[in-house]
């Protein structure tokens, strides 16, 4: 029953982003078709017409680089970009808004259940996880699904590994939040703080001795798309991580006073 | 502690920050009592449930229930499963309606009684299909009522179960409980400020004031134990300190004199006439005259 109170409780948060991702990840493929028309354009560009030696320039260069196939297209725009807003942002959307915000005043009652306040948390978390697993892979079927109705194809084998580095790195966020939602009564501002937090690190992933080891680069999968690797050092990290804040969360919810 | 206590407490205390909520609490309530727990606002009530509940920990003292530690993270699940809770604001999921609050409760008590669930729901009038959160306050502290009382549990704990209600659903409720607990045979603690319903329906009660047990005992003990002597004068009342033990106050007011006593009355009477009063009166104290007395020694 705390699951289906948990699924209550997240249902609305975990459809629409689930549904706002699908959509997305729609828009990503017929996007392809646009920029293959502009692809000739790009490879006839005198080379020496942008400048990239500064940041911008060189993310530019980069950015045509990868985009010259679909499946470059593909990991630019839906895991390095779009998906990766949607995980960090649903990720932090679900993890918030545990015992005390979702509850709100009925916090009481639940307390009042035969139920230890780990199994409250750990059923809150595990839901939540589970549900920010299926956004990061699930909208990226229609990838699969739908590339050949474009004329290309995509391997469900690279959704299902980008889907599980974005879910594990995306968790981070997740746990963040679930923590920051021991302190405070409203769900805005753990989600708030964790979009912060995410838009910190990617700000310093622009540094580009700092860019390999970051957790948007695991999130992304670069790794994978380049090399084909897994990233697991990265996805290691991120698991401790998160273990790390949703432990501490627990603690802290085990002491709390009411 | 007492195998014979559904709640026993000792010294206990609770510090929030820079405030002592409870200051060494000493409970003894019966099995099978129907205790009140009476206080002021903020004099400890609600504090004490949580931590008898493991919804908060002591700072220092023991608090045992149903003979386990509250302390206790373990022991605490097997005390709520054993524990029907009714809280002050009857708050519950907003987002459920009153059948899936029923179902969700049901599923986390193995004594369920589905007997008394079909019982209350038809006396209650409650709307199955309605969200909890459209329920008025009156049909929600029925519907929190019906949630305790269902549990099959062996001990009832309600904080200000009346809070709120016009006098006609606070009735209801008090006796919904007073039904019950004749039927089922369980122990009910419950705190109120409303000094009536705990007259109403407590056979044993406690008082506190500002975190400390003032007044414990059984009711009709209490009744029979508090008096109050009205002693009148020819002239103004003699300012007379009784040495008589159990004399709580005393109060003068132009000729009258008037002594609470919490030890009987007859010593007092004895000693008082040795003052020649023109009349000397014994009169019975109502719960509402001990509570105001006695939260009134401790300020």
């Amino acid at each position: 029953m705390l699951w289906h109170k948990a699924w209550l409780e997240t249902r609305g948060r975990f459809l629409a982003g689930l549904a706002i991702s699908a959509i997305v990840g729609f828009g990503v493929i017929y996007d392809f078709r646009a920029t293959e028309r502009l692809l000739p354009l790009i490879r006839n560009m005198d080379p020496g017409a942008l400048d990239t030696s500064g940041p911008i320039g060189a993310a530019i260069k980069e950015g045509i680089a990868a985009q010259q196939t679909f499946r470059g297209f593909v990991w630019w725009q839906w895991y390095r970009e779009n998906l990766t807003y949607l995980v960090v942002i649903f990720g932090a959307l679900l993890g918030a808004g545990g015992l005390l915000a979702r509850s709100g005043s009925a916090t009481l009652f639940t307390l009042s259940l035969p139920v230890s306040r780990n199994r409250l948390i750990g059923t809150r978390a595990a839901l939540g996880l589970a549900e920010l697993l299926a956004i990061a892979i699930v909208p990226s079927l229609v990838l699969p699904l739908l590339a050949p109705s474009i004329g290309q194809s995509y391997s469900v084998i690279d959704v299902m590994v980008h889907g599980v580095c974005m879910f594990i790195a995306g968790s981070v966020f997740f746990s963040l939040a679930a923590l920051l939602s021991n302190d405070f009564g409203d769900m805005w501002r753990p989600v708030l703080i964790a979009c912060i937090v995410a838009a910190a690190l990617g700000m310093l992933e622009y540094i580009p001795a700092i860019s390999p080891y970051g957790i948007f680069h695991v999130m992304n999968g670069e790794t994978y798309y380049r090399h084909a690797g897994v990233p697991w050092i990265g996805l290691l990290i991120s698991t401790g991580i998160s273990a790390a804040l949703l432990r501490t969360a627990a603690v802290n919810l085990a002491h709390r006073d009411f | 502690m007492s195998e014979s206590l559904a709640i026993e407490t000792v010294d206990l205390r609770k510090r929030f920050d820079a405030i002592d909520a409870l200051r060494g609490l000493n409970l003894s309530v019966p099995q099978g009592s129907i205790f009140g727990f009476l206080g002021r606002n903020g004099a400890g009530k609600t504090t004490t449930i949580k931590l008898l509940l493991g919804m908060a920990r002591p700072t220092a003292g023991q608090a045992r229930v149903l003979g386990l530690s509250a302390d206790d993270a373990a022991a605490s699940v097997t005390i709520r499963t054993r524990t029907g809770f009714v809280d002050e604001n009857k708050a519950l999921y907003d987002y459920m309606t009153v059948e899936e609050i029923i179902r969700f409760t049901a599923a986390f008590y193995p004594g369920w009684r589905r007997d008394l669930e079909k019982r209350y729901l038809q006396s209650f009038e409650l709307p199955l299909h309605q969200k909890t959160t459209a329920l008025s306050l009156g049909m929600r502290s029925k519907l929190t009522l019906l949630l305790a009382l269902c549990r099959g549990v062996e001990l009832l704990v309600l904080d200000e179960p009346t809070s709120g209600l016009d006098p006609a659903a606070s009735e209801a409720v008090l006796q919904t409980i007073v039904t019950h607990v004749s039927t089922e045979h369980l122990t009910v603690f419950f705190s109120s400020h409303h000094l009536a319903d705990v007259d109403q329906i407590a056979d044993h009660i406690a008082i506190i004031d500002a975190g400390r047990t003032v007044i414990s005992g059984e009711l009709e003990d209490l009744r029979a134990r508090y008096r109050r002597v009205q002693l009148v004068f020819t002239g103004e009342a003699p300012d007379i300190t009784f040495h008589t033990p159990g004399v709580v106050r005393v109060r003068r007011q132009g000729r009258v004199l008037t002594a609470l006593s919490n030890a009987g009355s007859d010593a007092l009477i004895e000693e008082a006439m040795r003052f020649a009063p023109v009349s000397a009166e014994v009169l019975p104290v109502t719960l509402k005259e001990i509570f105001l007395e006695s939260v009134a020694v401790e300020d």
